[in-house]
């Protein structure tokens, strides 16, 4: 019998394709999706993982989430939001910003994120010590996101947030936007406190609002090593940016490589002794398509 | 496609759609979606395994490639929401 000289570069070119197309002959998947590939990938992924906590503990603020965030625009969009659910504005309160600028520069300090410090102190003590005396108060935290309106939106789709961002208990508002090191990553914490002063009387006037707005500005945090004013956060590495990419790229590398292992595989009658890979394009794409779906620019609390 | 086979789909719709559902309920707390993920990744595993399993060819390669698709799957999604 005969047999079929194949050209050694047409033999080279399917040696390449089958790291795509899954095998007729040997009955295999695509060496991509191979048991080895899937383990490569799996290592890939943890070295990422290791190389995003490592660094910040070795070299801190290398890594951190670009920001660029400003008090005017978290004020108007809480504003705008108040006002298209029939609420009264806010008015921006001196005392409240200031409480707001101790407790980010607090969370830097002490290195934590949370309404209540590792020493117990709460948002109330930030506000008192301002000598705001109040009748409701409320606090919105934020941190990691690029920038006001990704903040404000995340704190009106977040049920407990939008609670704070739409109560008429409040007339007062108070905003801190501060970069700094936290955790070993550069960021950009975001305070926003509510009030009623007790006394009505003492509601910020409009001109007062307006002095604060044109003289708003992020801070530093005074335990960044250049302590000057920076309008935006700019970490050599964005994890935000950095992790989702890869992440996504690896699902759907995958989803790419499976979808193509079904078209070729009945195209070609290749009966493959493997798992199902119509239940593994349906696993990730319904992983993936969740995490789309949730995925947050930043983290509340 | 057989009903069994049907049928042992529709049970890993269902299961998966429920973490789904309870995923994107949590949307707001980071650590229960990674809870969340890894509990999916385990009934996916136990899925793939069991139904292998119950038509007969089950094997360790197979057992292992479900084990792997459901570790790198989880990584992928804890490292999104974690970081």
């Amino acid at each position: 019998m005969p047999s079929k000289i194949t050209h050694p570069k047409t033999h080279k070119k399917y040696q390449f394709l089958y790291h795509f197309l899954p095998h007729q002959q040997n009955k295999t998947r695509a060496r991509l999706l191979s048991h080895g590939a899937l383990l490569t990938y799996l290592a890939m992924v943890a070295i990422m993982l290791g190389f995003f906590l490592l660094v910040p503990k070795l070299f801190p603020g290398v890594l951190g989430y670009a920001s660029s965030i400003n008090i005017k625009d978290l004020f108007n969009g809480t504003n705008k939001i108040r006002v298209q659910n029939n609420l009264s504005e806010l008015r921006l309160n001196s005392e409240l910003s200031k409480a707001a600028q101790e407790k980010a520069k607090d969370m830097f300090k002490y290195n934590y994120w949370a309404h209540v410090s590792p020493t117990g102190t709460e948002p109330w003590d930030f506000i008192l010590a301002q000598n705001y005396d109040y009748m409701y108060a409320g606090e919105n935290l934020a941190k990691n996101f690029n920038d006001s309106k990704g903040v404000v939106d995340a704190w009106y789709r977040s049920p407990s947030h939008r609670e704070n961002l739409l109560s008429p208990n409040y007339d007062e508002v108070g905003y801190a936007a501060v970069n700094g090191v936290l955790d070993g990553y550069e960021t950009t914490l975001v305070v926003q406190l509510f009030g009623r002063p007790r006394n009505l009387a003492q509601i910020a006037t409009v001109q007062e609002q307006d002095n604060l707005l044109n003289n708003s500005q992020i801070s530093r945090s005074a335990l960044a090593r250049n302590p000057a004013t920076v309008p935006a956060v700019l970490p050599a590495l964005d994890v935000s940016l950095a992790t989702n990419t890869l992440s996504f790229a690896i699902g759907g590398f995958l989803i790419f490589l499976l979808i193509l292992d079904i078209w070729y595989s009945r195209k070609k009658g290749i009966l493959k002794f493997t798992g199902h890979t119509f239940a593994h394009i349906t696993f990730l794409v319904l992983v993936l398509l969740g995490l789309w779906i949730t995925l947050s620019p930043g983290r509340l609390i | 496609m057989s009903d069994k086979h049907a049928l042992h789909y529709l049970l890993l719709l269902l299961g998966l759609s429920i973490f789904g559902f309870f995923f994107v309920y949590f949307r707001y707390d980071q650590m229960i979606q990674i809870m969340i993920s890894a509990l999916a990744s385990i009934f996916y595993v136990g899925w793939g395994i069991t139904h292998h399993a119950l038509e007969g060819r089950l094997t360790k390669l197979i057992a292992f490639e479900y084990i792997l698709f459901g570790s790198l799957t989880f990584l992928l999604v804890f490292t999104v929401l974690y970081l």
